[in-house]
């Protein structure tokens, strides 16, 4: 039992992480994209391939953050000034190049074999059975460490004109702002958070290959946003246990169900469908957010 | 004999043929609900499993399951339509709320198939069919079959698009929205016959990608890049347009595996969609 | 000798086939009210985007303070002191009238992304003290007690009000206003008037569109009247507003402003 608790500790608190950087770019910033997993896999390939080759695990872990949030950028630079469907498709087809890179470029990532064998952090300390507590305990430590960086952000300065970027981008240009370069910065900071969840996914699975990083995993962190609230980081969080829960007491059903255990998993993602649909048509702003700070609906 | 450049220019016309059918319903119906369908691919896969289903567990003849399906799903979109896609227009949702609404019609749509069929891949209860040697170049019955099919097709819509009252007013609708709302054009009819014949050429694409590869549940959604890319670069609302689009993005495809590894096809329609938008975002045949 | 702060040579502005700016030259001298008129559809508005840098001319040159500024981004020309205000006031909603004050301060160290976190305590004393400065303005618009209220909760008058007051929190060495009388009651009218006076006394810069055509008269220093995108007479308001030109052109259009 109380591994079963550890685990969904892990999942929902790794999918949080995630979670937060888009609510960054997309509750705050107001940008659509449709790509966040394209950066989880950097950061967890990054990690992974360094640590594998010698290079100290906090330095891989920033190594992967720095790359993702780098790749953000140049994504922003040279996507952000199209419509924001264009964007939306762009930034799918962004996600599945790059998982396609990570598929083919086999003698740099072993494609869909995948790696496994590498090293984590703090594996000496515990025997291997009780690992998984002392993982949940650094995934609870990142997941305060970033939702009190993007509180104190968005409390801040910087934090106003973002938002007054994504409310009315020609009210913060003709007071000075340069509202292209703090979507730019939001895109970098949300994809460098994405990275960190990824790492955090890499340890917590033992084993990564492409095919953990399809674009249903960003549809998994839009749910999130949008269950939680748009624009709220606790909602968000919150968001990411509901959906993990769901996930996790579904998973005790199964057992009650006639159906073969492909199909339970594809009842699941049709009620996670339905619940989506529902949500956009009834209830946008979602479980905690505002109608008046309502990102969606506008 | 063999003609390698002619294979993949005949490969990549079968190919183009599909992309293009399934890319006219999408860009139409994109330019006048003014939102990008992330559930179009998912109506390519429906329309195969419904034709399999048909076909299959009812035991119909082939060419009538093709046509029920066709018919289904185009009954099944209008019916979205009326309960869906409708309640968003009249609440004035945002484009990104409709959006990411379709994301979750596509996920619900993929899954319930998963649910009712298998995961794993499928083949319609047709024959093994041999190949014939066109002057080096092999093809078999299908493939001819769907090129022959697409182009009636196309024929077809160009008809509706230029000769009935009801085409006309679609492009009217596609070409400029706002003013056509204003001409007195029964905007809801319009778009429910928009998705009919949107969603029903998306079926018979789908027809034609199980009859020419297999069926499974991903296959429609794996086409979404190529599909944008087709309707992107032919002109988002422009019927024509997406049918020049889709051809060409199909033989760009094949063609490129004569210089580049097959797998590559996909960053290749992902590449055309990149340099359309920045150096012409209105497409080959688009308005504004 | 009073400083010329804004020169526009020949510019023009084509918008599908319609010469929206045609070949307009005009001065400002600093510390001057310059007013802006003319029917509707003039093309005031589209040369307010392209002082700003909203709208980039077609031809024509742009001098603002000695520096040639057609080309630059709008928010670079904003960080030069030349500030804008809309005819519809864009007053940000979702934030509160405070927020959208202290956001038109220019050069906060906290709205760069390291500086909340690294140098927290200086963007703390900063906030502080544009808190204060962002009150002593809101007071001088008798704003004041909305602070904390959401901005989408005003009244058009008063978000108007608030934009003029956003402006200014931009040190702006010249502002443009963009109707800034359109919606305001007449007795809030009057007491707009002695406050731009007074910021004109201060070494203020201003031009303003206007349609009521009493608030210009009693403002400007020199006015202008723009018609079908061109200068049709400048100069001294009272003789401008004589010119026989200038009422055939606002009767042309169908006036309803009247002298």
């Amino acid at each position: 039992m109380q591994d079963y608790l550890v685990s969904i500790i892990l999942t929902a608190g790794i999918y949080a992480i995630f979670a937060l950087g888009l609510n960054l770019q997309w509750g705050y910033a107001g940008l659509l994209n449709f790509g966040h997993v394209a950066f989880m896999a950097i950061g967890a390939y990054a990690t992974v391939l360094l640590s594998m080759n010698g290079v100290p695990l906090i330095l891989a872990v920033l190594a992967g953050m720095i790359m993702a949030g780098a790749c953000g950028a140049f994504l922003g630079v040279a996507t952000l000034r199209l419509r924001e469907d264009y964007l939306a498709i762009v930034t799918i087809g962004f996600s599945e190049i790059v998982r396609f890179i990570l598929l083919n470029w086999s003698s740099l990532t072993r494609g869909s074999f995948g790696l496994y064998g590498y090293p984590r952090p703090m594996e000496e300390l515990v025997a291997h059975g009780d690992y998984n507590l002392i993982l949940a305990g650094i995934v609870i430590v990142v997941l305060l460490l970033v939702y009190a960086l993007i509180e104190i952000l968005a409390k801040s300065p910087w934090g106003r004109v973002l938002k007054s970027v994504r409310d009315d981008e020609a009210v913060s240009v003709s007071l000075g702002k340069n509202a292209f370069s703090y979507k730019v910065q939001s895109l970098a900071l949300g994809s460098a958070i994405a990275a960190l969840a990824g790492s955090l996914l890499a340890f917590y699975l033992q084993y990564i290959n492409p095919n953990n990083f399809q674009p249903i995993e960003t549809f998994y962190a839009w749910i999130m946003v949008i269950l939680g609230g748009s624009g709220s980081n606790r909602g968000t969080i919150a968001g990411s246990l509901l959906l993990w829960g769901f996930f996790s007491t579904t998973r005790f059903l199964e057992g009650y169900i006639s159906l073969s255990p492909s199909a339970t998993g594809a009842l699941r993602m049709v009620i996670i469908g339905l619940i989506l649909i529902v949500l956009m048509m009834f209830r946008p702003q979602g479980l905690f957010g505002r109608k008046e700070e309502l990102a969606v609906g506008k | 004999m063999n003609n390698m450049i002619g294979q993949l220019v005949a490969n990549g016309i079968v190919y183009g043929c599909i992309i293009a059918l399934a890319a006219i319903g999408l860009s139409m119906a994109y330019r006048i609900m003014n939102f990008a369908n992330f559930a179009h691919g998912d109506f390519l896969t429906l329309g195969a499993y419904l034709a399999l289903f048909f076909a299959a567990s009812l035991n119909l003849g082939f060419p009538l399951a093709c046509v029920l399906a066709v018919l289904a799903t185009a009954a099944f979109a209008v019916l979205l339509d009326a309960g869906i896609w409708k309640r968003m227009r009249s609440s004035g949702a945002s484009r990104t709320a409709i959006m990411i609404l379709s994301i979750g019609v596509s996920i619900a749509m993929r899954n319930a198939l998963i649910i009712f069929f298998r995961p794993d891949a499928l083949r319609f209860p047709v024959p093994v069919m041999e190949s014939i040697n066109l002057a080096g170049i092999l093809l078999t019955y299908f493939q001819i079959g769907v090129v022959l099919i697409a182009f009636v097709s196309m024929i077809g819509v160009h008809t509706i698009l230029s000769r009935t009252a009801l085409g006309k007013s679609m492009r009217a609708l596609a070409d400029n929205p706002n003013l056509a709302r204003i001409t007195g054009i029964n905007v809801d009819l319009v778009i429910r016959y928009t998705w009919m014949v949107s969603m029903g050429l998306a079926a018979l694409a789908g027809i034609m990608l199980g009859l020419i590869t297999h069926l499974n549940p991903n296959m429609g959604w794996s086409l979404i890049l190529p599909m944008f890319a087709a309707a992107i670069l032919g002109g988002i609302g422009n019927a024509y347009g997406a049918m020049a689009g889709g051809m060409i993005i199909g033989l760009a495809q094949e063609i490129s595996t004569a210089f580049l590894p097959a797998e590559y096809k996909i960053a290749v329609s992902f590449a055309i969609m990149i340099a359309v938008l920045f150096f012409r975002p209105r497409g080959l045949m688009g308005g504004n | 000798m009073a400083n010329e702060i804004l020169r526009i040579e020949g510019v023009r502005k084509v918008f599908g086939g319609l010469k929206a700016v045609n070949n307009c030259s005009l001065s400002v001298t600093e510390g001057t009210i310059v007013g802006l008129i003319g029917p509707n559809g003039a093309g005031k508005s589209t040369l307010f985007d392209l002082i700003s840098g909203f709208a980039r001319p077609d031809a024509g040159s742009i001098v603002f303070s000695g520096k040639e500024i057609v080309g630059l981004p709008a928010y670079r020309i904003a960080r030069l002191g030349l500030i804008r205000t809309f005819q519809i006031p864009r007053a940000l909603m979702r934030m509160t009238v405070l927020e959208n004050m202290m956001l038109g301060s220019q050069n906060q160290l906290g709205e760069m992304i390291y500086a909340p976190i690294v140098r927290r305590s200086k963007v703390l004393a900063d906030e502080r003290a544009i808190e204060k400065k962002a009150e002593d303005f809101l007071k001088f618009f008798d704003l004041l007690r909305m602070k904390d209220e959401y901005a989408g909760s005003m009244s058009g008058g008063q978000k108007k009000m608030l934009e003029m007051a956003r402006a200014l929190m931009a040190d702006p060495r010249l502002l443009l206003l963009d109707e800034p009388f359109a919606g305001v009651n007449p007795a809030l009218s009057e007491r707009l008037i002695e406050k731009i006076k007074l910021l004109r006394k201060n070494g203020l810069t201003i031009m303003i569109i206007e349609h009521a055509i009493p608030y210009v008269l009693a403002l400007s220093d020199e006015l202008y009247v723009l018609n079908k995108g061109a200068i049709l007479a400048s100069g001294q308001p009272d003789k401008v507003i004589s010119d026989s030109r200038v009422f055939e052109a606002y009767l042309g259009v169908g006036s309803d402003a009247q002298p």
